[in-house]
């Protein structure tokens, strides 16, 4: 069907308007991070500096451990993802497959521990970790990320292998393989698009989390996170927002490059072709 | 290759739904059998059970001389092939090919070797490198049979492989899967709920209803000799006529009454006196009819009229006397036929509804069938 001009102008007006409000932030992040301090204030605020001041990136990974904080980050974010993907997709698998007594009761249970606040979690965690002398370790906040992921990405997964057909895997198991067998050579390969996604979303939760790692990583700022060292930048009397800015667009690259790795496993229709 | 044995197989679901109750059957070595009857009948089930996909409730699977019951899939030496293909979709075809082959650690030599035969021997090597969403329908069907044959299994087994196929594509195909069969001989079970695919294909057909089986037999058999009504009216197209009629005695013979037409049966003495004076259950197949006056005859009123271009549908209504009060079957067909009759007229000129038209019939092809439990008394 053809569109008309007003529908197309709407439709124009509409995409832009949305990607404007959407990338306006990100953008007035960039100019207030190159902005020099005196700029900040100024009224009118100008849409980009007159002497944009590209040295802040250095001095902040000069002046911080920028770089120890990503790290940190990055490491927490993908400890908890292999840990709970390992543990969700058995999950998942398991509830999609199986019929057992109570299996039904089990997966509503899941599904109701995602419901629960992290600020409810906190303080149960914070004194189980204390038990287990985990309070200031990384440990810490891969298990407590991992509460949070793994209820979703098994309901995700689970869905997604709800949409393959069993017949697949009973190829597989007539082909010579055991029901283990067909899951990691058969469904998982089919369900990149579905582990990809999932995987990606518990890396986003995990990167993103600042009350879990405010409470338990107190002790050394060496085992920080990206987020609680940004947070440390905001002064009691002076806050340089040049510098905040400029650190939460570090902490935002990570994001878009493990985006951009999964992205080509996150399109759909991998499982066309299977069938009739 | 092997023979293959099913011993009082009985699955039950949820400790209610019976799927199939004491299903026994010996298949030859070589054999084609071929598993039909309408949806939810159990032919799928006792596919599966044979596949170790379900558990028997109860009963035994013999694969040759190997009681297989409690084995996995993979150690039953069977190969599949579905009714949605399930071929593989990460991997190429030559892969999905090879997949069985590689779970049992053949050389890859061997593999290569193979693969290339049996792609020569389903014309499909220009496509051993493409993935399944790049072929058409009856490619992946092809795909799926070489996926089978490549293992030379003891069986194939085969869950409705055609039924996703358009109808020309579907006559092609079942061609070549007999042709397949006749120049490897693997013993296979076929399941289908496709009557036409049975006839043609089977060596003996098992033809089911609610997990019981109704009758093995050839299709010849099945054909000329139904056991009950319920296979008279499944095998066959157009399917069988059903009236009823009063068993009496006639002058040579038992006769039955059709309108104002007084047709002999074929009968024992014994049968007769069993039911001699009583409403049996006559069953006249719409090809064993034909236009214009014989011996026995009578003049109907054809309410439709179908033309396939060298034979035409008649279709008229069952006089009044002959309409089927009880039989149970009648309201369960699937088509809903009660108490109109096709005949199949071969070679005819226009026939117009409504007008008087004169049809014969061939006594000695007529069915009777025990109108309450519906097996064939003749």
């Amino acid at each position: 069907m053809r569109r008309t001009i007003p529908q197309s102008v709407l439709l124009y007006v509409t995409v832009i308007l949305t990607c404007a409000l959407l990338l306006f932030p990100i953008y007035w992040m960039f100019v207030t991070a190159i902005s020099p301090s005196a700029q900040l204030r100024a009224f009118p605020p100008q849409i980009f500096p007159d002497a944009p001041q590209w040295q802040i990136f250095q001095q902040i990974l000069e002046t911080r451990p920028m770089l120890l904080w990503l790290s940190n980050s990055a490491l927490a974010a993908t400890a908890a993802v292999l840990l709970s993907m390992s543990v969700s997709v058995f999950a998942a698998y398991s509830l999609s497959r199986f019929r057992v007594r109570g299996g039904q009761t089990l997966g509503l249970f899941i599904l109701v521990s995602k419901m629960l606040p992290a600020t409810l979690l906190v303080i149960p965690l914070f004194a189980i970790f204390r038990e287990f002398r985990l309070i200031g370790s990384l440990w810490s906040i891969i298990l407590a990320h991992s509460t949070l992921i793994v209820p979703f990405s098994t309901w995700m997964l689970k869905g997604y292998f709800d949409s393959i057909p069993r017949e697949l895997e009973q190829a597989a198991m007539v082909d010579g393989c055991s029901q283990l067998g067909a899951l990691f050579k058969v469904i998982l390969p089919v369900a990149t698009p579905g582990l990809a996604a999932t995987a990606l979303y518990g890396f986003v939760l995990s990167w993103s989390d600042f009350i879990y790692a405010r409470t338990f990583l107190t002790v050394e700022q060496t085992k920080w996170t990206a987020n609680m060292g940004i947070a440390s930048l905001k002064g009691e009397f002076i806050t340089d927002w040049n510098e905040i800015m400029a650190a939460s667009l570090m902490a935002a690259i990570p994001i878009v490059i493990v985006y951009m790795v999964l992205e080509r496993y996150l399109v759909g229709g991998l499982t066309a072709g299977a069938e009739k | 290759m092997a023979e293959m044995r099913l011993e009082g197989v009985r699955k039950v679901y949820g400790g209610a739904v019976v799927a199939l109750d004491d299903f026994s059957l010996d298949v030859a070595d070589g054999e084609f059998v071929v598993f039909v009857g309408p949806s939810g009948c159990g032919k799928s089930t006792a596919l599966k059970i044979i596949a170790g996909l379900e558990p028997a409730t109860s009963g035994r699977v013999w694969i040759g001389d190997r009681d297989v019951t409690e084995f996995a899939p993979a150690r039953r030496d069977i190969a599949m092939v579905f009714q949605n293909y399930a071929l593989y979709p990460h991997l190429s075809v030559r892969s999905n090919i090879a997949f069985g082959l590689r779970m049992r650690h053949q050389p890859r030599v061997e593999i290569d070797r193979r693969v290339q035969e049996v792609a020569r021997i389903l014309d499909i090597e220009s496509l051993l490198d493409r993935r399944p969403r790049a072929l058409s329908g009856g490619q992946r069907q092809r795909v799926a049979l070489g996926r089978a044959i490549v293992r030379e299994p003891q069986a194939f087994l085969m869950d409705e492989p055609l039924s996703n196929l358009d109808a020309k594509l579907r006559v092609h195909m079942r061609a070549e899967i007999g042709a397949l069969h006749q120049r490897i001989g693997v013993t296979t079970i076929y399941v289908t709920h496709d009557q036409t695919e049975a006839m043609t294909m089977a060596n003996r057909i098992v033809l089911m209803r609610n997990g019981v089986v109704q009758q093995v037999a050839d299709p010849d058999t099945m054909f000329e000799q139904p056991a009950n009504a319920f296979v008279a009216g499944f095998v066959g197209s157009p399917a069988m006529n059903f009236f009823q009629s009063r068993l009496t005695k006639g002058p040579d013979r038992p006769v039955i009454e059709f309108g104002d037409a007084t047709l002999p049966v074929q009968l024992a003495p014994d049968i007769f006196a069993r039911y001699a004076e009583q409403d049996v259950l006559v069953g006249l197949r719409p090809e064993h009819m034909s236009i214009g006056n014989g011996t026995h005859s009578t003049v109907v009123r054809p309410n439709l009229v179908e033309s396939l271009g060298s034979e035409r549908y008649v279709y008229f209504p069952v006089p009044t006397a002959n309409t089927v009060g009880h039989a149970t079957f009648v309201s369960q067909d699937e088509d809903r036929r009660a108490n109109t009759m096709i005949a199949r007229l071969m070679n005819v000129g226009r026939i117009e509804e409504g007008a008087p038209l004169p049809l014969s019939f061939e006594p000695d092809r007529i069915h009777l069938f025990d109108p309450a439990s519906e097996q064939a008394i003749n």
